[in-house]
């Protein structure tokens, strides 16, 4: 699953500019209504809608400044239509001032400019407005917001739902106690000794303002010792290389094949060899920047995060020479970001918290990169109070029984489930909608890998572990059935000996690490041939794992992997394939699609297996061809979210409301309806309890997808009869599509 | 590319005759990269009944194509031959089972009715050659199928 690229979001932007226009001159002629005539319950009903409907489609579209402004404006018409805030002329002058706030904002932000402090502005002055201080007490923005204005902020949101404090016996893997210091006894034991760095490249006040120059590298000027040049310029480089690499050892086997010499024995042909692989070294070179590059955007995250909720929290980086690839750099900032932000808004624990337990006021968190082989290793790492397993296993076990049974470290990796992160993580200040579910997802995109160890009290880390460069894929050649397939070496488990099977349920299963894992072999898998006694290689989907029996293990290799071509329609099963040195062809195979295949032979259903991979591209799968209804009075949000699903294979039907969306019911029967909260004429709750009344629509999953994130809303919506709750922001389809399948897959 | 709008095989050019079981098809020259002599394939497991494999061609990865399945009828039962064809979508491997020829084309004798193909030719005294319409029937819908 690929995220819209940057001219989708764009588009999006755009058309959210345009109905976000009409939203704010809607809200300006009711605004001025009510200033006329006084106290009109409805009218601030429906300006509180506008406001919401506006601050959902900016998350949505990834404008959070612009968001921000928008909740506070919600925030301040929230306090009216509770009464707990007359409306007068200084409320209505606020009202004003934040909807040209908005306005001026909106533009900025599509144009890709810092709008940053002027929403801080906008927003501190709606914030005062609520607590009823005047514009002059404006605080100096943004480092020494005063704690007048931040009060009114919703208090930070826990981790899991509240972890109490309490240590948990039995913890798996014990790590040293935090040192009175502060320092994270966890990067130590980690791996990440050495001297201390000073916090931040010199550039980073400059990178702040424009997080994307530090690491973009836009805005750089060519000197006399630098050229700038547009990275395609360097990937065909790259590209051209690899060919030519691949055609030398093609030339080197025509020579032993035709003319009897061997290669290797031809001065000009070493050095030929020699020279290409320099070169290749020195072209992937050109693609590497600094790991750190990340780290002014990172830091700045920190600090905005630390100060809306009220913590202190020191950002402290290392492995300033650990480079990477930039493409694969590009999709660690999003994953980093959202880990940095967990870790002040989830870890590190509010002063007086600390005191308590005897800690530094001022919490760490730290960055560190290193290189180890081919891998590049990052750790975000926090002194906080770490993660309680208790509370994830128990919020686990709502929706899976055998979640209870799990030892601690297997129970700690449930964090990284789209059901739990969606339904333990409702409020959010850092829960922008993106769980670690998300995180795990995007890391795959890059063939990379997660680990987290947890101590209660004493901190958290989560360690990714991505390859340098995608150019080559370290990858397990097999032998299966007389083909040889390459596997790739981050998605293996484990390699288990040949060993007997035990049947469980009518499934073959083996044990890894005291779990059962499914097994079946490779060959009957892929429809090539039957079971073998060989060894298994135990591969991991982004949520399953499988044994997969083959004939032989025969060694590791880097291949260079293409695409099979448009000709062929994509098959889930296998990834792509390279050219070896003799001219042969040897296929990569992809482990999520394996696995799922693999389920599907179990139940028996070969037409099924037929069916999801038949023909993608020029019409939906069936079995995809599920139908949602997307309800939301908020065009950009439907659009946004009709164009993920569609692109996903689905089928899509719209409604304004409630009314128009039980309407839409009655017409087609929808496979699962999403669902919006704040809406006209009838709201998502309403929708959700009509849906749940009518024994049609008895087993239609109802998610409500919304960006108020309150507990006593999500109390409300699981009430009312959702199977989901989804705190909506950015862009995270990866989230919505998971929690989406899951659903649809458990009615199936 | 000339070969997608250009009809596939016109009289009076060079065509090429690619024998498949014991029809004969001829194939515009445009279209045609070259001749493969038993092709190295590597079967491709999950992939459409109609895709035999993939084979290597100075490193490029080209799906070779059962040429029967594809025209809707009986699978070949050996793979000789692969002719490089140039398609919308990329190269594609087609399976001949005896040594293409190449030969020009007489006027046409009738148009065909099989999808896929155009016009049919008689080349020599007694011997037909159905044109390909290489663009309609290497589309990917038609190979997934």
């Amino acid at each position: 699953m690929s995220p819209p690229d940057q001219t989708s979001e764009a588009d999006f932007q755009r058309l959210f500019a345009a109905e976000a226009e009409g939203r704010l001159d809607t809200l300006v002629d009711q605004l001025l209504e009510l200033e006329k005539g006084g106290s009109n319950p409805e009218l601030v009903a429906s300006l509180f809608r506008e406001a919401h409907t506006i601050k959902g489609g900016a998350a949505v579209v990834g404008m959070p400044h612009v968001a921000r402004v928008a909740h506070a404006l919600e925030d301040l018409l929230e306090e009216v239509r509770r009464d707990r805030r007359a409306v007068d002329a200084p409320l209505i002058d606020a009202v004003l001032a934040g909807v040209d706030g908005i306005r001026t904002l909106i533009p900025l932000a599509v144009a890709g400019k810092d709008h940053e402090q002027a929403a801080f502005d906008a927003e501190q002055r709606l914030r005062l407005a609520v607590s009823g201080a005047s514009a002059a007490e404006a605080p100096a923005p943004p480092a020494a917001a005063p704690p007048a204005a931040v009060a009114v902020q919703p208090p930070p949101p826990p981790l899991a739902e509240n972890p109490p404090l309490r240590s948990e016996p039995g913890m798996a893997p014990p790590m040293a106690a935090a040192s009175p210091a502060g320092a994270s006894p966890i990067a130590t034991a980690a791996g990440f000794e050495g001297g201390s760095s000073p916090p931040g490249p010199p550039s980073e006040n400059a990178a702040a303002a424009d997080p994307l120059a530090a690491y973009g590298g836009t805005g750089r000027s060519s000197t006399a010792e630098t050229v700038q040049m547009p990275v395609h310029r360097v990937d065909d480089l790259v590209r051209l290389i690899g060919e030519a690499s691949a055609a030398t050892l093609r030339l080197g086997s025509a020579l032993l094949e035709r003319l009897g010499r061997d290669p290797s024995s031809l001065t000009e042909y070493r050095d030929l060899v020699r020279s290409l692989n320099e070169l290749q070294e020195l072209a992937l070179h050109a693609r590497m920047i600094p790991v750190m590059s990340l780290a002014p955007r990172l830091r700045r995250a920190v600090r905005d995060l630390a100060r809306e909720t009220g913590k202190q929290v020191r950002f402290e980086t290392r492995g300033e020479d650990a480079e990477i690839d930039r493409g694969v750099l590009d999709r660690l900032a999003d994953p980093l970001l959202h880990l940095v932000r967990n870790a002040v808004d989830h870890g590190i624990e509010p002063p007086d918290e600390r005191r308590l337990h005897s800690k530094p006021l001022e919490g760490i968190i730290r960055l560190h990169a290193m290189q180890l082989g081919s891998e590049v290793v990052i750790a975000v790492s926090d002194d906080g109070r770490g993660i309680n397993v208790s509370r994830v296993r128990e919020a686990a076990g709502l929706t899976d029984a055998s979640a209870i049974q799990m030892d601690d470290e297997a129970a700690l990796y449930l964090i990284f489930r789209s059901g739990l992160s969606t339904a333990t993580r409702v409020t959010g200040v850092s829960g922008r909608g993106v769980g670690l579910d998300a995180v795990r997802a995007s890391l795959n995109a890059v063939r990379g890998r997660i680990e987290v160890r947890s101590d209660p009290g004493a901190g958290t880390e989560f360690r990714i572990a991505v390859p340098i460069t995608m150019a080559t894929l370290r990858c397990l050649v097999v032998h299966s059935a007389g083909q040889t397939f390459a596997i790739p070496l981050h998605s293996v488990r484990a390699v288990l000996p040949p060993q007997p099977s035990t049947t469980v349920g009518g499934r073959a299963m083996t044990m890894l690490d005291g779990r059962p894992v499914p097994i079946s072999s490779l060959a009957s898998v892929l429809g090539t041939g039957n079971g073998t006694d060989g060894p298994a290689v135990v591969v991991a989907g982004l949520t399953r794992s499988h044994a997969l029996k083959v004939d032989d293990l025969v060694d590791q290799r880097d291949v260079v992997v293409k695409g099979l071509g448009e000709l062929i329609p994509p098959l889930p099963a296998v990834a792509g394939a390279g050219v070896q040195p003799d001219g042969s062809i040897l296929l990569v195979l992809e482990a999520a699609g394996l696995i799922e295949r693999a389920r599907r032979m179990e139940s028996g259903d070969r037409a099924s297996i037929a069916a999801a991979e038949g023909p993608q591209r020029e019409q939906p799968a069936p079995h995809r061809a599920a139908s949602i209804l997307v309800v939301d009075d908020a065009l950009t949000v439907r659009e946004l979210q009709r164009s993920i699903f569609e692109n996903a294979g689905y089928r899509v039907q719209v409604a304004n409301n409630g009314e128009e969306a039980l309407a839409r019911m009655s017409e087609e029967r929808p496979d699962l309806v999403l669902t919006d909260v704040q809406m006209p004429r009838m709201d998502g709750f309403e929708l959700t309890e009509s849906i749940r009344k009518q024994s049609a629509f008895a087993n239609v999953p109802v998610i409500i997808l919304t960006s108020r994130a309150s507990d006593e809303d999500r109390r409300r919506g699981l009430e009312a009869g959702a199977d989901g709750y989804i705190v909506k922001s950015g862009f995270d389809q990866g989230a919505l599509l998971t929690a989406v399948e899951r659903l649809l897959g458990a009615e199936r | 590319m000339a070969s997608v709008t250009a009809p596939s095989a016109v009289p009076g050019q060079l065509a090429l005759l690619v024998p498949v079981g014991r029809d004969t098809y001829a194939l515009s020259l445009d279209t045609v990269r070259e001749v493969v002599v038993e092709p190295r394939v590597t079967q491709l497991p999950t992939a459409p009944p109609v895709v035999l494999g993939v084979f290597n061609i100075r490193g490029d990865i080209v799906p070779l194509l059962d040429t029967g399945l594809l025209l809707g009828l009986s699978p070949v039962m050996e793979q000789p031959y692969a002719v490089l064809v140039e398609t919308p979508h990329g190269v594609a491997g087609l399976v001949a089972t005896d040594m293409p020829l190449t030969v020009r084309l007489s006027e046409s004798v009738g148009h065909s009715d099989m999808e896929g193909t155009t016009e049919t030719y008689l080349v020599g005294d007694t011997r037909l050659a159905v044109a390909l319409d290489i663009p309609t029937l290497l589309s990917p819908a038609r190979i997934s199928r």
